[in-house]
């Protein structure tokens, strides 16, 4: 008996160690043997307001590279910080942290917070090329007007003339582009997301930057002939690829976390607002008021009260809101706010931009990835595998701390979008990333 | 061995189920496609049909048990990740008592134990579906004192009060990470009891054929004063205070009709049919003591729907010591599309079973069965998002052990 009892554990045991299906990599009709990353801050993985190792690991281009390789080795060369760098921007900052934060009024809130008083600044002067020509060519910041620009990265230039992230990784800082770098990788599939960088950064500076580049014109002048002479140049050896649309960037947590009517007045303030403001006939009411904010307008002392739909932007001090009357006795500056006027400019611009990116894609065969759909479904709520994620900051998980960059997750949600596109358009079968995988926002 | 077979007794396994129901309560029955509500046997009949037992002309005792293999993979459909269950050996377990004051009385007393609900999954470590689940056990123990009633040879009645106690264990990640990465989780334990009685009605009208009725009622497995332990980062441990909480899972009604026919005194076979009032498992709520902006009271919708099973099985005396079984089952899933869930990836299932029984001289009895069964599910959840196949493997040998007191 107490031998039939141990056959029948064999038979379980058997059973439970007989099953693993081998995973099938089907790419259709993508070569996927050198795959090239053209893009800006999201293809290099900058998040957090800084460029670091975690958020380079992650990018939509390494997640993708990963998805499209059968084997745990994975071909696909980024210019990595040290693991362990802090991070760094233009600004010379470190990446952000979450962390308490005592504010002006001793108030301790979880806010980002630099993770130190300096960011990596060493990493700008340290050509990592030499190890090995990158297939990640994201370049934080980097206008289109720039993609074919020789000396993108030349130093000796001076400092606003050139790219810091790319004098990193270009393969010569007088001679090197980032298009020639691509080209000389013989891409076999490429993808690009180009133009959201010149959007943002209109829209972070509040309208106060240059205009928008032109959707139509030249090479070097216009999206489409710049776009079109560099597709031109990277399908020219028989290389397919896929070319992501620009999302309406006003959703983004950055410009949609502190509402335009957060100016909260008891009796006496709102009392004291009139009497500072009726002689110039702005009325304030006890309860939610609209801020006031400078403007080019014919009021006197060009102050007006924000309204509805006008955006405030996370990078205003908040201290400053707060405890020293910004948006009340202090109009808020108006590289702080994005104008109806200026929202109305951005989504014209990125309605132009989508429209060429949709031509040239149908031009040169490429597959769309719906980078705004992505954008449009986190605003209204997704939930994937459990994870509900949205365009809250901070608490909707799939942006980082900065507010305008997708954390991990939020790349990998993209890369997913990447995906769907290339499956749909090149009869593919890559399976998408699991996107629980990849780090969201992290809590102390 | 008594007293092991207490110990391990309380962890059944989901594979097995039929949403979380696990029907196994005898070998004999087992053996034959789970069919048994018109054949009496022995002391099982305390479960199978209170009012049959009255014709089990012995006092005796049946301890068994069916030690449950059941091995679970999940392929997610957007990665093609696959994650497989790691589920410790489920143990359903089943002890009767029967007893009658002299031979051939009328009337019957008995005690069934058994363990009649219950599901243990555990998840390899983090899988896709980590916030739905990581590990689920859930026990029952029924506890039903019995009086069978002859009325005449060919009717008899029978009813049994159940008293049930039930554990529940539930732990599943949240997504929320600490600095490292690593999730935060969540674990709800807690303890319930519910009240229940099972009835029958048993009719011989010749010795060749049969007929048996029962109804179990629902239980209703209230849990008051669970505890509730939130892991979380310490920024956020205000938001997602460890406490108290209630739940409550009913285990369904079932009523059974059931067939029994002997041609020969080698020969019978068994035909029963279940009806689960599964539409009792409409929600899972979970009613946290404390609640904040990040903790409220869940309500998952399961909208489980009344199910049928149907259970066929013969039984062919080769020699007067030795009895071989056969049987088939084909359960019909409660669970509708949409509401699939990793506790219960139940599908419609065919279930094969055999079974030997073998007597040892005038006391002993002993009793095999074995059952195989393969489920497969697919899905796409609606509250979770979770969508891929669910794929179950169950083999359960089970032994028990009869003892005829005189």
């Amino acid at each position: 008996m107490k031998s039939a009892v141990t056959y029948l554990f064999l038979i379980g045991l058997v059973l439970v160690a007989c099953k693993k299906e081998p995973v099938e990599l089907d790419l259709g009709t993508v070569d996927a043997s050198r795959y090239v990353a053209i893009g800006t801050d999201a293809t290099a993985g900058y998040s957090d307001d800084a460029l670091h190792y975690d958020g380079q690991i992650s990018s939509y281009a390494n997640i993708l590279a990963t998805q499209l390789s059968a084997t745990d080795e994975v071909d696909f060369n980024q210019p990595l910080l040290s693991e362990n760098s802090v991070g760094i921007n233009l600004n010379n900052d470190a990446k952000l942290v979450l962390d308490h934060k005592t504010d002006c009024k001793d108030t301790v809130s979880l806010s980002p917070v630099r993770i130190a008083s300096q960011g990596d600044i060493a990493a700008f002067s340290q050509n990592t090329y030499s190890s090995a020509p990158f297939d990640n060519l994201g370049v934080p910041g980097l206008s289109f007007l720039d993609v074919a620009t020789v000396g993108y990265g030349n130093s000796s230039l001076g400092a606003g003339n050139y790219n810091p992230y790319f004098t990193r990784m270009t393969s010569s800082e007088t001679n090197g582009s980032i298009l020639g770098d691509a080209l000389a990788r013989n891409p076999t599939f490429f993808t690009v997301m180009l133009g959201d960088a010149d959007i943002m950064d209109y829209a972070t500076s509040g309208g106060t930057s240059g205009p928008i580049p032109p959707s139509s014109g030249a090479d070097g002048v216009g999206f489409d002939g710049t776009l079109n002479a560099m597709l031109l140049a990277l399908t020219g050896a028989g290389a397919k690829g896929a070319i992501a649309t620009i999302p309406d960037v006003t959703d983004f947590p950055y410009f949609t976390t502190i509402p335009y009517n957060g100016l909260t007045l008891d009796a006496d303030k709102a009392q004291t607002m009139n009497d500072v403001f009726n002689p110039i006939g702005l009325s304030f009411v006890e309860g939610d008021n609209p801020f006031t904010m400078e403007c080019d307008c014919n009021q006197p002392y060009n102050v007006r009260k924000m309204v509805e739909g006008e955006l405030i932007l996370l990078s205003i001090p908040l201290d400053s809101v707060k405890c020293n009357g910004m948006g009340s006795i202090v109009p808020i500056p108006d590289k702080y706010v994005l104008t109806l006027a200026e929202i109305n400019e951005l989504q014209t611009k990125i309605d132009e931009y989508n429209a060429v990116i949709v031509q040239l894609a149908q031009t040169y065969d490429l597959a769309v990835v719906e980078r705004a759909e992505l954008i449009s479904e986190l605003k209204e709520g997704i939930i994937y595998n459990g994870v509900a994620m949205s365009t809250e900051f901070v608490s909707g998980g799939a942006f980082s701390l900065d507010g305008r960059n997708l954390n991990p997750k939020g790349q990998a949600l993209l890369a997913n979008k990447f995906i769907a596109a290339i499956n749909a358009k090149f009869n593919a079968a890559i399976p998408y990333a699991d996107v629980t995988k990849y780090d969201g926002i992290l809590f102390p | 061995m008594t007293r092991l077979l207490f110990i391990s007794a309380l962890f059944p396994l989901m594979g097995i189920a039929q949403g979380y129901q696990v029907n196994l309560q005898g070998q004999f029955q087992q053996g034959m496609g789970g069919a048994g509500t018109a054949l009496m046997y022995d002391a099982s009949a305390l479960f199978f049909n209170p009012a049959g037992a009255s014709f089990v002309n012995r006092s005796e005792v049946t301890v068994g048990m069916t030690p449950t293999f059941a091995s679970g993979e999940f392929t997610e459909d957007n990665t093609n990740a696959t994650a497989n269950t790691t589920s410790p050996v489920g143990t359903p377990f089943s002890a009767y008592g029967l007893f009658q004051l002299k031979d051939s009385s009328r009337l019957k007393l008995g005690l069934a134990v058994y363990t009649p609900f219950g599901s243990t999954v555990e998840l390899e470590e983090g899988w896709v579906g980590r916030f739905a689940l990581t590990r689920l056990q859930l026990r029952a123990i029924f506890f039903q004192p019995t009086v069978s009633f002859r009325i005449t040879d060919k009717i008899g009645i029978g009813a049994g009060f159940v008293y049930s106690y039930g554990a529940v264990n539930l732990q599943k990640d949240l997504p929320l990470q600490f600095q490292d990465g690593t999730y935060a989780s969540a674990e709800l334990a807690g303890t319930g009891h519910g009240f229940g009685y099972n009835v029958g009605l048993y009719f011989e009208p010749i010795k060749s054929l049969s007929f048996g009725l029962t109804y179990r009622s629902q239980v209703n497995m209230a849990i008051s004063d669970g505890t509730a332990t939130f892991t979380v980062p310490s920024s956020l441990e205000e938001k997602f205070p460890s406490g108290t909480f209630a739940s409550s899972l009913p285990l369904p009604q079932v009523l059974t009709f059931g067939v029994g026919f002997k041609p020969t005194d080698q020969l019978g076979i068994a035909l029963d049919v279940n009806y689960v009032g599964w539409n009792a498992y409409d929600t899972l709520a979970f009613d946290y003591a404390t609640n904040t902006e990040s903790l409220e009271d869940t309500k998952s919708a399961r909208k489980y729907e009344n199910a049928l099973a149907f259970r066929l099985g013969g039984y062919y005396n080769v020699t007067t010591d030795l009895s071989i079984r056969l049987g088939l089952a084909y359960a019909m899933t409660p669970v509708q599309d949409g509401y699939v869930t990793p506790e219960t990836p139940d599908a419609n299932r065919i279930n094969y079973t055999a079974g030997l029984g073998y007597t040892l001289g005038e006391k002993f009895q002993l009793d095999f069965s074995i059952l195989y069964t393969q489920v497969k599910r697919e899905d796409s959840n609606l509250e979770t998002g979770l969508s891929g196949k669910f794929k179950t493997q169950v083999i359960a040998p089970g032994l028990s052990v009869t003892y005829n007191l005189y």
